[in-house]
This record gives C-alpha cells, sequence and structure tokens, in this order.
C-alpha cells in the first residue's frame, strides 16, 4: 500500500529522470510546491504525468520541459493558524481563520504554448443561462 | 449577419482612474439574440481579447445592496475574461433567482422595499445558490476567474490578480453605466471600506448567507482595521444624489437604518441629515468600534443637525451629507464608455 502514494523527493526525481530519459541535455523546471516540504502524490498521475513528459520530448525539437503545479480552482480557502508563546517558547493561545485567496487562472500559464491538450478530469458546470 | 450590443468602460478611462476593463451586456440584447448568458459573454471575451470583467445587467430585475437598498437592476450572470478566452469551469456564473414570498419578506424586512410602487412585480436575484456555482461552492466566495481577471461578489469587485489592481462597482454605478447616467470615480476611502461590511442578513445573499450578522452588525468584524481593508481601490459609483434618492426611497417605506437597513455610514448619515428613524441600540459593539473609527459616533447621530433637511434639499446636497470616495470625480458615462458589436 505505501506504493500507491508517491513521496515528495520521489516525484521531483521521477519527473526529471522521465524529462531526461531520451536526451539528458533536457532542461527540467518543476514550480508550484515550493512550499511543501512533505507529500504524497497519487501515483497513477504520476505515472501519467511521467508518460506526459516522455511524450513531449519526443519531439526532437524540445529542448526543455516546464512543469506547474497549480491549484485545480483558481479561488481557494486557507486555514490562518495563529498562535502565541510566552518568552520561553510555551505554545499560549491559537486563533483559527479562514482566508480565501485567488490566484491566477491557467490560462496565465498557456500564453505562449502553441497547441494545448487537456486531460485533466472535468468538473461538473452548472448548467447554462 | 446579426450582432449582439456591449458597452466597455475601458482601462485608463476617466482620465486613468479605471484600472481594469469592464464590459456591460444588457439582458434584453441576450435574449433578443437568443442565446445563453455564458454564450453572450464568451462572444464579448472573444471579441475583447483582452483582460476585462463582462456583467449582465437585467435592468427590469431587483436586487439589494450589502447595506440592504433594493436597486432597480441586477447582475443576472457575471464573467471574467481573458486572452479572448473565459475559463469552462470557472469563469462564468449565472445568479439565482429568488422567488418572491410574503414569508421571505417577514424574515428580511428590508424586502419591503419589494412591495413599493417602485419594485413590485419585479424579478430578484442575488447569490447565487452553491449549486448554481458549480464547480465553485458555498466555501467559495460568488467568484469567476480566468487568466488574470477575477470578477468578485456578482460583479461587484473586479479584480487583475497579476498587477493586483482593483476596482469596486457598485450596483448603482452599473446601473447609471447601463442608462448613460453619471458616475462618480475616485478610491473608496475608510467610509466605504467599514460601509461593505455593514450587511443585512439574507438567506443565500451576495456575499453572505442567514447565519451573518444581521442589521446593525458587522460581517467585518475587523475592529480598527475595518477602515483600512477595503479603503485603497477604485470605484465607480453613481453619484451621491442619485444614491441618496434610492436610500430615501427605503426610508420612505419605513425601513428604519441599523434595523431593517444596515448601519452602514452612508445610511446613517442621511437618517441624520433628515430626522429618519434610526435603532441605535441595535448596533453592535464591534459596529461601534468600526463605525468610531471613521468619526461616526453615538454622540454625533443622536445630536441634532441645525436644520433637518427636507428630500430635496438632502439630494441637492449629497456631497456633503454622504460620506466616502477619496478625490472622486463625476464623469458622463458617455463620456467614459464606449457602445461595441460582435457579430454572431
Amino acid at each position: 500500500m505505501r506504493l500507491m502514494h508517491t513521496p515528495l523527493p520521489d516525484f521531483y526525481e521521477k519527473l526529471k529522470n522521465a524529462a531526461k530519459r531520451l536526451r539528458p541535455e533536457t532542461e527540467v523546471s518543476i514550480r508550484g510546491l515550493e512550499n511543501v516540504k512533505t507529500a504524497k502524490l497519487a501515483s497513477l498521475r504520476v505515472g501519467r504525468v511521467e508518460n506526459e513528459i516522455l511524450e513531449l520530448t519526443q519531439d526532437p525539437d524540445v529542448a526543455k520541459i516546464e512543469v506547474v503545479l497549480m491549484d485545480r480552482m483558481p479561488e481557494t480557502a486557507r486555514t490562518v493558524v495563529i498562535k502565541s508563546y510566552d518568552k520561553n517558547g510555551a505554545g499560549k493561545k491559537a486563533i483559527l481563520e479562514n482566508i480565501y485567496i485567488t490566484t491566477p487562472a491557467v490560462e496565465c500559464e498557456l500564453e505562449d504554448m502553441e497547441s494545448v491538450d487537456d486531460r485533466r478530469g472535468q468538473l461538473g458546470v452548472a448548467d447554462p443561462v | 449577419m446579426n450582432q449582439l450590443k456591449y458597452k466597455l468602460v475601458p482601462q485608463g478611462a476617466a482620465e486613468g482612474r479605471v484600472p481594469i476593463n469592464l464590459a456591460y451586456i444588457d439582458k434584453k440584447d441576450v435574449d433578443a439574440a437568443g442565446m445563453y448568458m455564458k454564450d453572450a459573454c464568451t462572444l464579448v471575451a472573444k471579441d475583447l481579447n483582452a483582460p476585462a470583467s463582462i456583467d449582465v445587467i437585467d435592468l427590469d430585475a431587483v436586487t439589494v445592496t450589502s447595506d440592504g437598498i433594493m436597486a432597480p437592476c441586477a447582475v443576472v450572470a457575471f464573467a471574467s475574461a481573458d486572452r479572448g478566452l473565459i475559463n469552462p469551469e470557472f469563469g462564468f456564473i449565472g445568479v439565482s433567482e429568488k422567488p418572491y414570498s410574503t414569508q421571505i419578506v417577514k424574515e428580511e424586512p428590508h424586502l419591503r422595499q419589494w412591495n413599493t410602487e417602485y419594485y413590485h412585480g419585479r424579478r430578484l436575484y442575488r447569490g447565487p445558490y452553491g449549486s448554481d456555482m458549480l464547480p465553485r461552492w458555498s466555501l467559495n466566495e460568488t467568484q469567476t476567474v480566468t487568466g488574470r481577471i477575477a470578477n468578485n461578489n456578482t460583479g461587484s469587485e473586479v479584480m487583475n490578480v497579476v498587477d493586483m489592481t482593483e476596482v469596486l462597482t457598485p450596483i448603482f454605478g452599473m446601473h447609471q453605466i447601463m442608462h448613460d447616467g453619471e458616475v462618480l470615480i475616485g478610491m473608496s476611502g475608510p467610509e466605504v471600506s467599514v460601509g461593505i461590511g455593514m450587511i443585512v442578513r439574507e438567506h443565500n445573499g451576495r456575499i453572505f448567507g442567514w447565519g451573518s450578522v444581521p442589521a446593525g452588525g458587522t460581517a467585518h468584524a475587523s475592529g480598527i482595521y475595518a477602515k483600512t481593508v477595503k479603503s485603497d481601490c477604485a470605484i465607480i459609483a453613481a453619484t451621491k444624489s442619485t444614491h441618496a434618492q434610492f436610500v430615501l426611497r427605503a426610508l420612505d417605506c419605513g425601513m428604519v437604518v441599523a434595523r431593517d437597513i444596515s448601519s452602514s455610514p452612508v445610511n446613517l448619515a442621511i437618517a441624520r441629515a433628515i430626522g429618519a428613524p434610526m435603532d441605535l441600540d441595535n448596533i453592535s459593539k464591534d459596529a461601534w468600534v468600526e463605525l468610531e473609527s471613521v468619526g461616526v459616533t453615538r454622540q454625533w447621530l443622536e445630536s441634532k443637525p441645525e436644520k433637518l433637511l427636507s428630500r430635496e434639499e438632502l439630494v441637492a446636497q449629497a456631497d456633503d451629507i454622504l460620506p466616502g470616495i477619496e478625490d472622486g470625480k463625476k464623469f458622463k458615462v458617455a463620456d467614459i464608455s464606449e457602445v461595441r458589436y460582435v457579430a454572431y
């Protein structure tokens, strides 16, 4: 069962290896999870991303692969933990808040692409009005 | 070839005061075209090919401002556009209709305005419900996002999340834009910032639900910081004399400030100026902190002005009576907007 999800360091390693599999000189950039230090990623999707990187590098003109991880929803809610400590470092009181954050939507990452193949699972959308 | 009309207030309009493209479509034109509002927004997005908000306005409907004043139009759909596109999942929301019932008017006393000659029989739009926002849900704000543009709180706050500019577009300002009237454009300032948080409680309201605070309370609950949270962005509002006329409609049908409609600085200032009833005992402790931070104190509200103003005098002196908006300048909508047509 431990292999059902991929550890974060392995994820970075797998993606880099996939990008360099055909041509080791291929440049690789992965961004978007800089604040996440420990995590597990769904292995099925990791495999798909590896395979899609390999697919892109089969074009002999490709010299660089850039992977960006964005929130699936451009407006998300976060829990804010506000904590206080005494001078000895002992925890005093915490207040929990929530806060919304709106980030640039996926179109901002696609403006210089010749084509886009959207393979994401589609979300249910309200009926048109 | 058929053409769909829309109105654009372009970025840079009003001597550079408008930071983001704002597009408006009349619901009547969408119906005449025989298409969904979503398709109309998609057409406009493609035609503009620039970052913009798009609002569809029904001039025969009604909605309610944050502070409880009924308005003679409603945003019935809103969208975010960028690079000629509307994000297929997050770029468009249709606003929900709330059917009339005597029970809802009883539970939400500000809706007694719906029974007046101005608004009787009109359809009310607000919310929308979570199910009408899919794939967003109640956890999210009522916000569309495409590329750089977020169109928030049912079309009343437009942001560019890359350059991080923002413009507030309250409903009476949009009403003037649609009718080629006159608008006041400036920076929102501390009184507007405080007033935005002073709401009326509504079932599935435009921003908050039934669990929120009633009139007399504050949804901000930000204490001395309430006056700063929304003070530093552009705003396109109706002129103060126009705004005053809509508040007078509410007061004249018996709305009591801080009980039926909210204790926003504007509502309180108007009520004091004409001697209309205010339920000051119903203003919460948190709300007083926010009001006092912008100089609206109980002592001032209980003090009689030298002379109570008539309705006509209030409208004439509205620029001096109604607080809010810094460095504001009036513009004729025809001078800051352009009418465009897109073929379909």
